[in-house]
């Protein structure tokens, strides 16, 4: 009889454990199903839904808030979806979040992904109980194979292209194929380079010799040092700007008198205007001296013959007695 | 006639032993709901088939599960599909290969111990004395055993399952980095009714086609102790297929049911 309890005993705690364990399985999977706890179905109504299938999850922002309850076929462009959500996160949902399916992954299940509302400035009243959401129907895996074929065709038809350049290339025809080909060219490339590379050399070589300059360079002993540290020789050049500057200011004004007195000369009607303005009178002019010229040789003659005028000739011998008195003294002194 | 022809003689004992059996599972359902109830007998039963057979089922499970997550682990990582383990993992064993593994071993066990017991003692004709005694040897002996191991095995088959994503959890936590809450986080996500309760319901036939086909050799063994012997082994060997083409009618069935 003891024994036999004992049996009992381990009998009813094997079985209790086992049932606890369905139980416990039963539970967890129908709260993942939210068949458990308050829940709300909340509606939305869309074109396509892709495989979407009842029990596929419903998220709201990445979290998992509920379940899809059923699927019906309104009619050939709308097909309703009802949503079963977590009580809790009715208050999170707003009547115009939007609904949309999407990919659980590359190879996952289907699910329906809940937005919050475009004017999320104003907040929208939360939606309630049987209320229909706005959806959104987001590209399909059979659009995206669609662009994904486009793609492709232009892809081929860029390496069909991109063939016939690199065959062109290969035969050496083009400015890319000669530049690759063509060995006369690499050769003078070559060189170019070679010619590059020792310019450099030269002109890095000079830069350091510009640099050792400068380095040996006593800084307070030049020119510009002292220029630019002498406060002495600072205040005498400034002295000689200014001197500069009133020099240019009289030279200003002597160049604006000239101006003047040329635009006098040009304009007026005395002599100098008349000679330079009219070809006429420097003939005369010149005609005239000769006059005088020639007058004055002969009154020069004539001067002459006065001199050796018996009337006159004791005049000139007193005058040359005075000057040579005169002389006399002078030489003296 | 059908000596001259052995596939005619096979095919005529397998349709006189169907038809048997078939009498017998009739018998057990009569007798099921008839009083008197041998009610301490079926306990001793239950323990007997339950208790006994935990750690079995335990060990077995907790390798199972070790075993499979280890080997199906490099395929998956190949694919970068590491993540899908305990969802793989968890759907493979609930809903088929740990039914199917427990409810084998418990044919080995359970079946060939029926066999061998029942067939014992009616080669003893302790049956017999039973019978003279006033007690009904089918009540007590055949409808206990059947009923036990119908209940017993859906318990253990849950035991089995726990055990072996135990086991699994494990593995993934050692070599994945995956932590036991996480793990059965994707296990009871992966996992629908659909998956538990068509599992659990068919190991109720795997425990009843254990008890019935055991109960049915030993009770119609003869020749001898040589028969408990052909009764112990047959027993295993018909429940073995049996378990299999229950198993092809749930899984039919759950289709049709649940859809694909």
């Amino acid at each position: 009889m003891k024994n036999s309890n004992s049996e009992n005993l381990k009998l009813g705690i094997f079985v209790i454990l086992g049932i606890m364990i369905f139980v416990t399985a039963v539970y967890f999977i129908g709260n993942r199903q939210n068949l458990f706890g308050d829940n709300s179905v909340i509606t939305s109504v869309f074109k396509d839904v892709n495989g979407l299938q009842p029990g596929n999850n419903v998220r709201f922002a990445g979290v998992n808030v509920g379940t899809v309850q059923k699927i019906r076929i309104i009619n050939d462009t709308s097909i309703a979806v009802n949503m079963r959500i977590n009580q809790n996160t009715m208050d999170l949902i707003r009547k115009n979040s939007l609904a949309t399916i999407s990919s659980d992954g590359l190879v996952g299940s289907m699910i329906v992904n809940l937005l919050p509302g475009e004017n999320s400035s104003v907040p929208a009243m939360p939606v309630h109980p049987g209320d229909t959401i706005p959806s959104i129907s987001k590209i399909a895996t059979a659009d995206m194979l669609t662009t994904l074929n486009t793609t492709n065709e232009n892809a081929a038809h860029l390496t069909a292209d991109l063939l016939k350049i690199t065959n062109s290339i290969n035969k050496g025809e083009g400015t890319i194929g000669v530049l690759i080909k063509d060995e006369e060219m690499a050769n003078n490339f070559k060189k170019t380079i070679e010619g590059l590379r020792q310019a450099t050399q030269n002109v890095s070589g000079m830069v350091n010799r510009v640099n050792s300059i400068i380095d040996e360079m006593s800084y307070k002993e030049s020119v510009a040092g002292v220029l630019l540290s002498d406060t002495t020789a600072a205040k005498q050049i400034e002295g000689i700007i200014s001197n500069l500057e009133l020099s240019a200011l009289q030279i200003n004004n002597v160049t604006t008198n000239l101006e003047q007195f040329s635009y006098d000369i040009r304009s007026g009607e005395g002599t100098l205007n008349y000679i330079l303005n009219n070809p006429g009178a420097v003939d005369q002019l010149d005609a005239t001296l000769h006059n005088i010229e020639k007058a004055t040789r002969k009154f020069d003659e004539n001067m002459e013959a006065l001199q050796h005028n018996i009337l006159f000739r004791g005049y000139f011998k007193r005058q040359e007695r005075i000057q040579a008195t005169e002389e006399k003294k002078n030489n003296n002194k | 006639m059908t000596r001259n022809f052995p596939i005619a003689k096979n095919l005529y004992s397998f349709f006189t032993e169907t038809g048997a059996l078939s009498r017998f599972a009739g018998r057990f359902f009569k007798e099921l709901f008839s009083r008197p109830f041998e009610f301490r007998e079926f306990l001793r039963q239950c323990y007997q088939m339950g208790n006994k057979s935990l750690l079995l089922v335990g060990v077995t499970g907790f390798i199972l599960g070790l075993v499979f997550t280890l080997q199906s682990r490099p395929t998956l990582e190949e694919f970068g599909a590491s993540s899908w383990i305990p969802n793989m993992i968890s759907i493979s064993i609930v809903r088929e290969i740990g039914p199917v593994i427990i409810a084998l071993i418990c044919a080995g066990r359970i079946g060939s111990s029926i066999g061998a017991e029942l067939g014992s003692m009616k080669v003893t004709e302790q049956i017999d004395a039973m019978e003279v005694s006033g007690t009904n040897p089918f009540k007590f002996l055949v409808v206990t055993r059947i009923l036990a191991a119908t209940l017993m095995l859906p318990l253990l088959i849950l035991f089995g399952d726990f055990i072996a994503l135990i086991g699994s959890a494990l593995v993934e936590n050692i070599k994945g980095q995956v932590s036991f809450t996480l793990y059965f986080n994707q296990v009871f996500d992966a996992l629908g009714f659909r998956d538990l309760l068509p599992a659990t319901g068919k190991s109720f036939f795997f425990g009843f086609a254990i008890g019935l086909v055991g109960c049915f050799k030993g009770y119609n063994s003869s020749k001898g102790t040589a028969g408990v012997g052909r009764a112990s082994n047959s027993a295993v060997v018909y429940t073995s297929m049996l378990l299999f083409i229950i198993d092809f009618i749930a899984v039919f069935l759950t289709e049709l049911i649940y859809g694909t």
